[in-house]
């Protein structure tokens, strides 16, 4: 029996579920939008401080914005264009120029840095950060030589 | 007019009347918050997107009236008993607007906030939010809670959560929902209670500085 009160509840679970479907697609583009999946890099400890590349795949000509953090707190920031053949070479990026470098001149001790890709979207509204490989815990001794260390 | 009355829901035996009324004042609360929070931090003012939610809530606000037999003289949309409505608004909007103005005057904040051209607007925009907050909740809750302080208290909430996470203006709204809903169930007349909104409205706006109510700022918003 289709009573009035029975079409009503039939209305107000049809708005529940299209409501939901509107919100669940809303997050799911928002996140794709603002959290890319397109981007790879990584960074380790070099000589100078810390180095590595970063892509973009949705842009792969274009050179990503990173920004390094120490222990959770922002450091610098730097366009990775710098050389890195061995990039192009292991089919990372479609050219060689890809590469940044961060210089670290922390106080002695044992850091954490995390490199992220800065991505805009929205038409330049939103700013987001993208972890590009895993954090990287180097020490740091007392003439200001930085070295890698082994997380266990 | 009337939306047509197909069935008097309020006399009819398979009624689950107050279960229904309460689901229905939820789904429309539920669609205003998805416009005030998740369409404004996703997609930004996309008027497009922001429609659907208000669409839906219209189209359930007018179904549920037709379903349950209203007229728009029962809604609130009427003229009988505008005066009598004016009357028993007077005293508290007077003691709104004179209460704004003396705060003002005395922090010498009157007329910080620039006059703007929306504000021309602002009856009709007071009038949607009276209808949606008393045509149609307030009656929603009488049917559940039945006429008084319970239905009112709740109408007052829903008005005060729909301006969150905005405190002052979330504690005014909760004053101002009580008494718009105590009057409505007295006298049901939107006109009139949108008049007192606007009123009210345009005073706030103008008085308090736009600092404080964060620029009358609500939802997602309220942090951009």
């Amino acid at each position: 029996m289709n009573t009035s009160s029975t079409r009503l509840v039939h209305i107000l679970i049809g708005k529940s579920i299209v409501e939901t479907l509107m919100v669940g697609t809303l997050a799911v583009v928002a996140f794709a939008t603002v959290l890319p999946p397109s981007f790879h890099g990584w960074g380790e400890v070099a000589h100078a401080g810390i180095s590595g590349w970063a892509v973009n795949d949705a842009a792969p000509f274009e050179r990503v914005e990173v920004q390094l953090f120490v222990d959770g707190e922002f450091v610098a920031a730097a366009v990775a264009d710098k050389y890195r053949p061995d990039v192009a070479e292991a089919g990372w990026a479609q050219d060689a120029w890809h590469g940044y470098t961060f210089n670290v001149a922390s106080v002695p001790g044992r850091h954490e840095a995390r490199i992220y890709a800065l991505h805009d979207s929205g038409g330049g509204l939103r700013k987001s950060l993208q972890l590009l490989g895993a954090p990287i815990t180097f020490a740091v001794d007392t003439q200001g030589k930085v070295s890698a260390l082994r997380l266990r | 007019m009337a939306f047509g009355p197909r069935n008097s829901l309020i006399s009819s035996q398979s009624l689950p009347g107050s279960d229904l009324a309460l689901w229905e004042i939820l789904s429309v609360v539920t669609s205003c918050l998805i416009v005030e929070w998740v369409v404004l931090s996703f997609v930004g003012r996309n008027k497009l997107i922001g429609s659907v939610p208000v669409l839906l809530a219209v189209g359930l606000m007018i179904y549920s009236h037709r379903e349950r037999g209203e007229s728009l003289q029962d809604i609130g949309f009427r003229l009988d008993n505008f005066i009598a409505a004016c009357r028993l608004l007077l005293l508290p909007t007077a003691l709104v607007v004179v209460s704004l103005l003396a705060v003002a005057w005395f922090s010498h904040s009157l007329f910080v906030a620039p006059w703007r051209q929306r504000f021309v607007l602002l009856p009709l925009w007071a009038l949607f939010q009276q209808y949606v907050l008393n045509g149609f909740m307030n009656r929603r809750a009488e049917l559940a809670l039945g006429k008084g302080p319970k239905s009112i208290v709740l109408v007052a909430a829903v008005f005060s959560v729909l301006h969150f996470p905005n405190p002052l203006l979330a504690a005014l709204t909760f004053g101002a929902g009580l008494i718009w809903a105590a009057v409505y169930q007295r006298q049901p007349n939107l006109f009139a209670l949108a008049i007192s909104h606007a009123l009210c409205s345009v005073t706030l706006a103008l008085t308090i500085s736009p600092k404080l109510l964060n620029s009358l700022r609500v939802g997602f918003k309220f942090f951009g």
